[in-house]
């Protein structure tokens, strides 16, 4: 999965990279988006939703390529299998087999939860503005475990479409995402994702497993963990079309 | 005919032989008049203050609009004339005001919630006349020019949204090509309005701002002219229907909103109704009180046909007795609505049950308006009511036997 599609999945599963030289904030986020963007990616995951009296997890997969296309899509629970969610540049559709529709995403819908989880589907669809709807600054750099950790904080620009007040990123020297945190305009800490097992998967060190919490309640939570995941496979654009989003071929 | 001075003469007389009764009949056609004239003027100026409000947030009493714009508002059905030509057509035609607004179902996001409004991409200084909030109430500032970026948002929906002035929140809506726009805004203002529902529902930017994120270029949704008085909108219908492109929708504010527009129209039924329904009501003790008065003097009535009076007068006379009667109450009752209401204009504040009244979408403050012609109507009604009432007893006083009448015991 390397597309925005699941940004904050990619924010977080940077891959490795070589030691770089010295680098400015703008350019450690971009890098690590660039990184993941890749040419292409088949992942295999588990989202995990939890609220104090109820949990459901759902094992999806997801394709992306380039930059702006992507597909998931849920193989279970068996209720749910063959629901997916089709990203192709700024448009964004979900289908469902129970009622047999593709429906495209309106902008009064961005703002509500995908698939149910603590992400909006804007999260998922809109991921990549990170990098040029902020201005970033390394806001604090410090070594742990022998690998450099960059603090950095991202504003949003006056007019970009982003509700935060700011948001910081922690980013390994190695590109992997430890933690996106989300703070209102008062400068309180609305939500979190946090990076809960870094590994190596698919030849690249990723986090496999990331936790979304709402500060406000801790006890719900949405947990994403790397089943399986393969890097620059050979993908048709055939795989991002409406009518495989609602006709599987795979 | 030269019989009439003498036939009133004798009816206001014998109104004022019983005085008592006459006077107990008096007050009670005063207050039933009084009733009826200040509850009409009560529910006209609830009525009438619903639809100022109404109108103001349309807002506008003719509109102009692309066809499909009512059914489906979004910027795919909007009007592809641009702002400069508009400014062409309509700046010089003599319009009390007119404007051009961008007006798209959007939402509105802040850190915490997410909720559905309708976004108005307007020029303030165009707007001023048909604006429903003040610009001068507002917490902040309002907006200062078509290209402002700001936004200016109701109190109650920053308090939903839990942002305030100072802070950004996103507008989200769709472009012509059914792809997102979105954009980020400082709130700059909180407007407050007579009903929360507005100050959580509408939410105001710059025309260009908005023009820009919904990506159509100089062009708008909606263009809206004033007339006078909302009452009467045909002469600025007919000026904006001869100047307008037949691809476009013309419509009357009436047919916008047409829940305001049938309430327009069932108040003066209401009226009526109202009017009647007090009439009934009295006309049992008016019935009553003329029965009563033939009763009284059947051997006089006897005495007046033995000398010659012909049925005809007797009738005549009764019935000229009743009218008496109802003139004077009217009067009093007419002067006594007319003194109630005249200090109440400034308005009654109902805000206890105020959030009742909103649901209706009235406000919480309730000016009587009183209309001549609600009054006439009121008054003409008794009367001619009256008249039928009075016909049975003065039709029967007419019909005594001479003989029978004057030997009549008691």
């Amino acid at each position: 999965m390397k597309n925005r599609f699941l940004l904050p999945l990619i924010l977080f599963a940077l891959p490795l990279q070589a030691a770089q030289e010295e680098r400015d904030a703008t350019q450690i986020v971009r890098d690590a988006i660039d990184h993941w963007r890749g040419l292409s990616s088949y992942t295999e995951m588990t989202m995990v939703i939890h609220r104090p009296d109820w949990e459901r997890s759902m094992t999806m997969r997801a394709w992306t390529k380039g930059n702006d296309q992507s597909l998931v899509r849920v193989i279970e629970p068996k209720k749910d299998r063959g629901n997916g969610t089709l990203i192709d540049e700024n448009s964004m559709w979900t289908f469902s087999p129970k009622v047999n529709r593709v429906i495209k995403v309106p902008s009064s819908m961005m703002a509500q939860s995908w698939m149910g989880s603590d992400f909006s589907n804007k999260d998922i669809a809109r991921a990549d503005d990170i990098v040029d709807q902020y201005e970033h600054s390394i806001i604090h750099c410090e070594e742990v475990d022998g690998i450099t950790v960059y603090d950095i904080e991202s504003i949003p620009h006056e007019e970009a479409a982003v509700v935060w007040g700011r948001e910081v990123l922690k980013i390994r020297d190695d590109h992997v995402v430890l933690e996106h945190a989300f703070y209102d305009q008062d400068g309180g800490l609305v939500k979190k994702l946090e990076s809960l097992e870094v590994g190596e998967m698919g030849g690249r060190t990723i986090a496999k497993r990331q936790r979304m919490v709402k500060i406000e309640k801790p006890e719900e939570w949405t947990e994403i963990s790397v089943n399986d995941v393969e890097y620059e496979i050979d993908l048709k654009d055939s795989v991002f079309t409406l009518s495989n989003l609602r006709n599987p071929r795979d | 005919m030269r019989l009439l001075p003498v036939l009133v003469r004798l009816a206001w007389r014998y109104l004022w032989r019983n005085h008592r009764r006459t006077i107990i009949m008096l007050s009670a056609i005063s207050v039933g008049v009084w009733a009826m004239i200040f509850m009409t003027a009560l529910t006209r100026g609830m009525v009438d203050q619903m639809i100022k409000d109404g109108v103001s947030v349309l807002p506008g009493h003719v509109q102009v609009h692309h066809p499909l714009f009512l059914d489906d508002p979004s910027v795919s059905n909007r009007i592809t004339i641009g702002d400069a030509e508009l400014a062409r057509a309509f700046d010089t035609a003599g319009f009390k005001a007119w404007a051009s607004r961008v007006k798209v179902p959007a939402v509105i996001a802040s850190e915490r919630e997410s909720r559905g409004v309708t976004l108005l991409g307007i020029d303030p200084a165009a707007e001023r006349e048909f604006s429903f909030v003040s610009y001068d109430d507002v917490e902040g500032r309002f907006l200062e020019g078509a290209d402002d970026n700001g936004i200016v948002i109701g109190r109650e929906l920053a308090s939903k949204l839990e942002t305030e002035v100072g802070k950004r929140v996103v507008l989200m809506s769709q472009d012509p090509e059914n792809e997102i726009a979105d954009r980020g805004f400082r709130v700059v203002g909180l407007f407050k309005a007579n009903m929360p529902a507005f100050e959580e529902s509408y939410v105001f930017i710059g025309k260009q701002a908005a023009q820009k994120m919904l990506r159509i270029g100089d062009t708008t949704t909606e263009i809206v002219f004033l007339a006078d008085d909302y009452r009467n909108i045909e002469p600025t219908f007919k000026q904006v229907s001869a100047r307008v492109d037949s691809s476009l929708e013309v419509s009357r504010w009436y047919e916008v909103d047409t829940y305001l527009g049938t309430m327009l129209k069932v108040m003066d039924g209401f009226v009526l109704i109202w009017v009647i329904v007090i009439f009934l009501a009295l006309s049992f003790g008016l019935v009553n009180t003329l029965v009563m008065a033939v009763f009284e003097r059947v051997r006089e009535i006897g005495l007046m046909l033995a000398l010659g009076m012909k049925p005809a007068s007797i009738l005549g006379q009764i019935i000229i007795e009743s009218m008496l009667l109802l003139a004077v109450g009217l009067a009093i009752g007419d002067l006594l609505a007319w003194a109630t209401i005249q200090p109440l204009q400034g308005g009654i504040d109902i805000s206890a049950v105020a959030e009742g009244m909103e649901m209706m979408g009235a406000s919480s403050v309730l000016y009587p308006k009183l209309y001549l012609s609600d009054m006439i109507r009121a008054n003409v009604v008794v009367l001619i009511l009256g008249f039928l009432a009075s016909l049975s007893p003065a039709w029967r006083a007419s019909r005594y036997e001479p003989v029978e009448a004057i030997t009549k015991v008691g």
